[in-house]
């Protein structure tokens, strides 16, 4: 699984130098180019002139120049797009020819991956696979490199200022158009890409979109809002209430289902041009961080399967959703817990022993800390000296009991 | 012309219903959205509570509701739906109070549907998606819940309709429960088949929709002869408000956010033939008592013009 931060927010045409440095030094090897960052939407029309003007050349040379001397990768990029409260419904033809020329150049560039949004401004329901599907069969003729995907991404449609489920929402239909597409040009040209923020504004559940859509999903697109303006926004940091306002439990779920290898894009454009450039290296370390934790929580069994043998910390609510989800598969030797009135019980099957014991452990076991105090745990367990001190996390797991446990002391 | 309904609950007072029900005839209605959730409460019933209102008999209910049922014939207000309390399990709750919902509240609702003539009866499915860790699973429960109640259904003539619910993370709301069209259509098929009767249906909620921005038209397009029930009402497209259709905008040219242009154009297309009934009793608790007669009348004029656009050759 490849961990990608957009350029959006960050990465500035004229000066691109100091935001790829950042993207650098976050730890990132891997960039989306958004194009829109060099045509922004309402400037469609000029961005076609600009596009083969001498400046935009000499803006993605300094671009490239910048990515090659700090050796990031661009595999991803996406098409320009329109606003989604754009009255005109006279610019798809326009939004193909950029499409072709911008792919050109991105497979130039060693670009894989070409997420292209559906055409639907304009576009009526009746109409909408007959018009997109010559669209994309178009872009595909401007595919030279056998490898180049084009991705399909699920829109929003704007219902006087109310944003609702629109082209390629739907996982059957945008099935159908992959397959249809695919078949049309005989190769695994198409694919999808899935625009969290979308499903989150529509209130979609993401597994079973994901689920449906399997191993054409290519790219998730990664970030926050509110739940009703489009923002992009760093995960985690919208929340309505008493919960995070993005369904991560659901997104997760559905990664792990189709065991998903590809993509993992942050875009969070608007938080970062919210936060000052001198804070802006800070965020994109804290982007970072959450990307590696997306891709560890949605690879969480395969932690589990580097050890000959585990055993746990923590006999609570933690263990039991370990041992419903895992415990079966991964059936760890004992728990342990540093409540000592509970030591030589038993709890969910496992025997619940004194830490000290966890010295006596071979080399190839692993300790899986189930208890939410990671840090303070794994001070403990180094001062034990235990080694391969891992944690487990039941936030996102594949089903839970109904309640907590009563009993805790 | 199609038939106009609304909530029963804040204007019928099972006391004395008469009143409501002139009201109701007055304002332009023709039939009732029997409110059975008014009596056992979702707080409650989120609270792990129950109360003691379906510990009566079949008889003593029947009792209870009789002077409601002759009023509905004296008044010619049929009840041409009625809303089960909900939810039909609550996840954490002891088993006990779980076996009573299914057993006696759910089968006391369908006798009462049946004793006053009513042969849709909104259920919700169950919310359990987060448990058993897929939306499939959850509906493999709604199923036993509803395989449980459609012999009594077949038996009565009644269909039970699902609805489209959601969920909520904090305040933001998620699809829940029956909001795949497609999904709905084959399990409702599916039922039926098995049943050999039109067991099962389906109750569209607008508000609902709106909230998870269903599109309407694909929606009710894919569901066709599979509705029987609506509940028409309008919000801002981020809480269930429950308010009087084209109330919100969100812009300035003030053009509604919600897509009631779509809703008419699929009803005209699966040609419709059902109530069109509004599920709007907060609207009843917003407007000023004096105002009331005035508001009801309004949301019955509402669903006239929403009968002529559908009706419309």
């Amino acid at each position: 699984m490849k961990i990608i931060s957009s350029i959006a927010g960050i990465v500035f045409p004229e000066f691109p130098n100091q935001g790829i440095g950042d993207i650098k030094n976050a730890g990132f090897e891997d960039i989306l180019l958004d194009l829109s960052v060099y045509c922004p939407g309402k400037n469609l029309r000029s961005f076609e002139t600009k596009l083969n003007s001498e400046q935009t050349r000499q803006d993605f040379d300094k671009f490239l120049k910048g990515i090659q001397s700090k050796n990031l990768q661009v595999t991803t990029a996406l098409l320009p797009y329109l606003l989604r409260d754009t009255k005109r419904t006279d610019l798809n033809e326009l939004l193909l020819r950029i499409g072709k020329d911008s792919i050109k150049m991105l497979e130039n560039m060693g670009c894989k991956h070409i997420i292209a949004r559906p055409l639907y401004v304009g576009v009526t329901f009746d109409k909408e696979w007959e018009i997109n599907k010559a669209y994309y069969l178009e872009l595909a003729k401007e595919c030279k490199k056998e490898d180049t995907m084009i991705l399909l991404q699920n829109q929003c449609k704007d219902v006087n200022g109310h944003l609702v489920r629109g082209v390629c929402s739907d996982e059957k239909i945008a099935v159908k158009w992959i397959d249809e597409l695919n078949k049309e040009v005989g190769s695994k040209r198409f694919g999808f890409c899935l625009d969290v923020g979308v499903c989150n504004l529509c209130g979609q559940n993401m597994q079973d979109i994901l689920v449906a859509l399997g191993e054409r999903v290519e790219t998730i697109l990664i970030k926050d809002n509110n739940g009703s303006v489009e923002n992009k926004l760093v995960p985690f940091t919208s929340r309505s209430t008493d919960s995070n306002t993005t369904d991560w439990l659901s997104l997760i779920r559905g990664l792990r289902q189709i065991k998903f290898d590809g993509q993992l894009v942050i875009d969070c454009e608007d938080t970062a041009k919210n936060f000052s450039p001198i804070l802006r290296p800070q965020l994109l370390a804290l982007s970072k961080s959450i990307m590696d934790y997306f891709k560890w929580q949605i690879e969480l069994e395969t932690s589990l399967k580097k050890y000959h043998s585990i055993v746990l910390f923590g006999a609570g609510n933690m263990c039991r959703n370990f041992m419903k989800c895992y415990g079966e598969q991964y059936k760890p030797l004992f728990t342990c817990d540093n409540n000592s009135s509970i030591w030589g019980t038993k709890f969910c099957g496992l025997e619940v022993k004194n830490p000290e014991e966890l010295k006596k452990l071979s080399e190839d076991c692993g300790v899986y800390i189930c208890n939410i105090y990671y840090r303070e745990i794994e001070q403990q367990l180094k001062d034990l000296g235990v080694k391969n001190i891992e944690f487990f996390n039941d936030e996102y797991l594949s089903s839970y009991y109904e309640g907590r446990l009563k009993r805790r002391q | 012309m199609l038939k106009i309904g609304v909530q029963t609950k804040t204007v019928i007072n099972h006391e004395n219903p008469t009143e409501g029900f002139e009201q109701l005839k007055k304002a332009g209605f023709s039939c009732v959205d029997f409110s059975l959730n008014e009596y056992l409460l979702n707080k409650t019933l989120y609270a792990e509570k129950l109360n003691t209102f379906f510990d009566k008999t079949q008889e003593e209910l029947q009792e209870y509701f009789r002077l409601f049922k002759e009023c509905s014939k004296k008044t010619g207000i049929a009840v041409h739906q009625m809303h089960m309390p909900y939810p039909n399990y609550v996840p954490e709750a002891p088993t006990e109070l779980n076996a009573y919902l299914r057993d006696i509240v759910a089968v006391k609702s369908m006798q009462l549907c049946d004793y006053l003539d009513c042969k849709y009866i909104v259920i919700h499915g169950l919310k359990l998606a987060r448990y058993l860790g897929s939306e499939e699973e959850e509906w493999k429960m709604t199923e036993m819940f509803l395989d449980f109640l459609a012999p009594m259904a077949k038996e009565m003539g009644i269909t039970m309709c699902v609805e489209n619910i959601y969920i909520c993370t904090g305040s933001h709301i998620l699809e829940g429960p029956c909001c795949d069209a497609v999904k709905a259509a084959e399990r409702i098929d599916h039922m039926n088949d098995k049943y050999g009767a039109e067991v099962l249906g389906f109750c569209f909620d607008t508000g609902h929709a709106n909230l998870v921005g269903i599109d309407f038209e694909r929606f009710i397009m894919t569901l066709g002869d599979r509705l029987k029930v609506l509940h028409i009402h309008d919000n801002d497209g981020i809480a269930d408000l429950h308010q009087v259709p084209f109330t919100f905008t969100k812009t300035r040219e003030n053009k509604p956010s919600t897509d009631w242009d779509g809703f008419v154009n699929a009803l005209k297309a699966i040609k419709f033939d059902k109530v069109l009934s509004f599920e709007t009793a907060p609207v009843l608790d917003s407007f000023p008592v004096e105002m009331r007669e005035d508001a009801l009348a309004f949301i019955a004029k509402i669903g006239k013009y929403f009968a002529e656009k559908i009706e419309n050759k």
